[in-house]
């Protein structure tokens, strides 16, 4: 047994103190006449005293009263015993939900253990603990708050489940920590196989935090590659599969076209190996699947997909000095791969195919040549863009628009803009939207898609209404080629927006069908968790989203001990160990002694 | 002037006389019988005639029959000296009613009791600076003794303890006779005194009177308690601990007196300061032989 708060034990003396002196006072007693005293008794009982002073003479009040003393004192002084557990008195369990939990090492799941190792610590939790659990998902969630109702919880744990994607554990352990890190014998405990990147903006505050590291085996082959491309020899598919374990793993992968079997090859892959291979696919191919059969632990990295049409994903570049609306409105669209820079790498300038970037976005910054198929430039004039530039104003009011894919869904009339270029546009710019000082918005297709807005968005009040994702993503399907079958390959766990006028229906891998709002024009998906191919019904459409891991990161599944977090590295602990505080008995032997004390002083008067 | 007798206890105490377990040299003639020959008409004993005696008590038929002159002896009639001493210390002035305005009211009714017998009555109060009074006797003596009871009391003085003062009659040169003591006995010492009164030839009634303050007392929390006759001072706190040793203390006491008088062939009788002259002539006196 420990003491938290040694110092408390000090009061003991003033305390003790105070009580003896109290007794040391004599009692002013009531003068009474009686016929005759010589038949009373000498009987005195100290119970009470206001006057000075006598010799301390032995009483049982005086003996309770100083036990009821040294037990609060010492209940002040919050001892507490070591037992064995997970939980604290506070405690939130953050129990990983990243796809590398879905190894199955440990029976049936990493995630099902850490499930049953939260359960566990919810049933043996003592009564007055209270517990929180978060799932560390994509999108992190209190699956429940600060309580003590171990059966309702057990539940809750129940209703947990599982993603396929790359998840920043970071975001659940803050989250973790606003609930309890003021608390001083709050504890943060971490369920997961530290397969995560490095936490870095994470304090604790006054919480410890405990890793429990789940996990026994890093056997795991993973597809960490699939494209295809257009080249002089046809359209060709290239497939990677790397072994990140520490033995030599074999396994077979399967191409499929469309549907059909385009090669199947065994493989055998040493420690920390990758194994490459490049094929030729059909023409007019749209969807490539790869399938690796192998005796690994980890199954959601043995398939990929890659879409073949030019829009079915999108590598942009978004070059300015950061506008987070962008960012986010370009993060929502399933397609995009987002990247940003300052200025445009030089290997990407110039004119012609060869590029990395499919779009590249010009926040504010003059648009130069660049090799990629579309150009967005906000607010900026550069020497390809269709318009040229013959002064500024401000505050314009938008007069019309045209009715062209572009604008659907964008309206500009209750846009509030403060500076506006005033541009005159070039033979092959097409005005699409007009206000009272000049051209809004210029559109140009040829070699090179061309899309200038005459305002940098944050010059105006546009990213705050609902219009400016949905411009986005008309941009991108304008520059991306406006090809494909809207079909989608994502990141299992990514959320997107789908333009949608009605609410959308998903159904899932297992054929669970879940119905999604929208908003009038857009609707935002969440519940793509898991590798697969799920179904999308949009506004009578039928179409297809495939979901994969590809994370090199979450391949790696070698349960890891130390795992640096905040700054700091947590070494796994084997057997946890909780303090159980022991205030709670003293107290209560406290109220009985006190109880006595009340009882044998009223039996005394 | 207040009457402590009311006419209903008159009647109660009409036709009866003390009876005392001893006899007692008379001072003058009465109506009660000695074991001295005297000039009743309760016969004795026979004897010789001697030269002088008066003839009117020789035997006739005797003298006839045997011709020898054999005179008849009476057993004489005296009166009793019935002492009656009433305690009025300061500790007699406590209870509901107080046991001083008890023991005067039953100290008027023994007293007539007496006088209507022809006893000689010598009221005394003890535990007070007073002269002793001298006899009454005869049932207009009642008015006298209802007078003495009713005057202010003399002094208290602790030197008058009950102890002390029955010391002194005992030691003092009053006739032996019949003592009715009347007394709450509120004094550690009292079993040296009450011996004494027996050396002395006395024969003791002690009617002790307490009150329910001393037979069932209602004190409550931490008290000093100031003796009524003295500087004795004891602290308590009147938990049931303390109540219950002074019961078992004055039950040991009251023992103590009680059996102090039948060692010396007195009698003795406990009661209550809220009980009626009636109920303790009716249950107590009468029942146990204390009168006829």
């Amino acid at each position: 047994m420990s003491l938290q708060n040694l110092g408390a034990l000090l009061w003991l003396v003033p305390l003790g103190g105070v009580i003896i002196i109290l007794y040391l006072l004599r009692m002013k007693r009531r003068d009474l006449r009686v016929p005759a005293t010589f038949l009373w008794p000498e009987r005195t009982e100290e119970i009470r005293a206001n006057s000075l002073f006598q010799r301390l003479r032995f009483s049982w009040l005086l003996v309770l009263q100083l036990l009821a003393l040294t037990l609060i004192v010492f209940a002040i002084a919050k001892p507490q015993t070591k037992q064995r557990g997970l939980t604290g008195e506070v405690t939130v369990i953050v129990v990983d939900a990243s796809a590398s939990m879905g190894a199955t090492d440990v029976e049936p799941t990493r995630f099902d253990a850490a499930k049953r190792l939260a359960k566990e610590a919810v049933e043996s939790a003592k009564p007055g603990d209270r517990i929180a659990l978060i799932e560390a998902g994509p999108n992190p969630r209190v699956v429940f708050s600060l309580s003590n109702d171990p059966r309702k919880q057990v539940r809750s744990i129940d209703t947990m489940s599982r993603s396929d994607a790359e998840v920043d554990i970071g975001e659940a352990l803050r989250l973790a920590a606003a609930l309890v890190g003021t608390e001083e014998s709050a504890r943060i405990v971490l369920l997961s196989d530290g397969v995560f990147e490095p936490v870095k903006d994470f304090s604790r505050g006054k919480a410890s935090l405990i890793f429990q590291s789940i996990g026994k085996s890093d056997h795991n082959l993973a597809i960490t590659a699939l494209g295809v491309a257009d080249t002089g020899q046809g359209r060709q598919v290239y497939v990677g599969v790397r072994n990140p374990s520490g033995a030599q793993l074999s396994g077979k992968v399967n191409l499929y076209a469309d549907g059909k079997l385009l090669d199947s090859e065994k493989v055998t892959i040493n420690t920390d190996k990758s194994w490459g291979k490049t094929v030729a696919a059909p023409a007019g191919t749209s969807l490539i699947e790869a399938r690796l059969d192998a005796d690994d632990f980890l199954k959601s990295d043995n398939y990929a997909v890659a879409l073949a049409n030019p829009g079915a994903s999108l590598r942009v570049l978004l070059v300015g000095k950061g506008d987070f609306f962008i960012e986010r409105a370009l993060s929502l669209d399933p397609r995009v791969t987002l990247d940003r820079a300052s200025e445009v790498p030089m290997g990407e300038r110039g004119a012609g195919p060869g590029g990395v970037y499919d779009v590249v976005v010009f926040d504010g910054t003059p648009a130069v040549p660049v090799k990629a198929r579309g150009v967005l430039s906000l607010g900026s004039v550069g020497a390809l863009t269709p318009v040229t530039r013959v002064g500024s104003t401000k505050t314009p009011d938008f007069v019309s628009a045209e009715n062209v894919k572009l604008m659907d869904g964008v309206d500009f009339r209750n846009v509030y803009i403060e500076t506006m270029q005033k541009v005159r546009p070039k033979p092959e710019g097409k005005v699409v939207a007009t206000s009272n000082d000049g051209p809004l918005l210029v559109s140009s297709s040829g070699d090179q898609r061309q899309v200038y807005l005459a305002f940098e968005p944050l010059q105006s009040d546009f990213p705050l209404s609902v219009s400016f994702p949905i411009f986005i993503a008309n941009v991108l399907d304008f520059l991306g080629g406006d090809e494909g079958t809207g079909d989608l390959a994502i990141r299992a766990g990514q959320t997107f927006s789908i333009p949608a006028s009605k609410p959308i229906l998903l159904t899932k891998p297992d054929d669970e069908v879940a119905e999604i709002p929208s908003n009038g024009s857009t609707a935002v998906v969440r519940d793509v968790k898991t590798v697969g191919k799920y179904g999308l019904r949009v506004d009578g459409k039928q179409r297809s989203v495939y979901a994969t891991l590809r994370s090199d990161r979450e391949s790696k599944i070698a349960p890891e001990v130390d795992v640096e977090l905040g700054g700091g590295a947590i070494k796994a602990v084997r057997s946890p160990m909780r303090f159980a505080d022991f205030w709670r008995p003293l107290l209560l032997l406290c109220l009985l002694v006190l109880a006595g004390e009340w009882w044998l002083f009223t039996r005394k008067s | 002037m207040v009457t402590l007798l009311e006419p209903r206890e008159f009647r109660l105490l009409e036709g009866l006389r003390f009876n005392p377990r001893k006899s007692f040299t008379g001072k003058i003639r009465g109506e009660r019988l000695t074991k001295k020959k005297g000039i009743s008409i309760e016969f004795s004993d026979y004897r010789e005639y001697s030269e002088g005696d008066d003839l009117r008590h020789l035997d006739w038929n005797v003298l006839a029959r045997l011709e020898s002159p054999i005179m008849k002896t009476y057993r004489d009639e005296e009166d009793l000296a019935v002492h009656l001493l009433i305690d009025a210390s300061e500790s007699m002035s406590f209870g509901e009613p107080a046991k001083q305005a008890t023991a005067d009211h039953l100290a008027t009714a023994l007293g007539y009791v007496g006088l209507a017998a022809g006893d000689a009555l010598y009221p005394r109060r003890i535990g007070v600076r007073e002269n002793p009074m001298a006899a009454l006797r005869g049932r207009s003596s009642i008015v006298r003794l209802n007078a003495y009871l009713t005057s202010t009391k003399g002094e208290a003085k602790p030197e008058f303890s009950l102890s002390n003062t029955l010391r002194s009659f005992a030691n003092s040169s009053a006739r032996t006779g019949l003592v009715i003591l009347l007394s709450d006995g509120m004094d550690p010492e009292i079993e040296g005194a009450i011996r004494a009164m027996g050396g002395r030839g006395h024969e003791l009634w002690f009617i002790q009177i307490l009150s329910d303050i001393e037979l069932d007392p209602d004190l409550e929390g931490d008290l000093r308690l100031l003796d009524a006759e003295g500087e004795g001072k004891v602290e308590i706190t009147a938990n049931s601990y303390a109540l219950r040793a002074y019961l078992d203390n004055l039950r040991r006491h009251n023992a103590m007196i009680r059996d102090a008088v039948l060692r010396i062939g007195g009698r003795y009788a406990l009661a209550n300061s809220a009980a009626t002259v009636e109920s303790i002539l009716r249950d107590t006196l009468k029942r146990e032989g204390w009168v006829q």
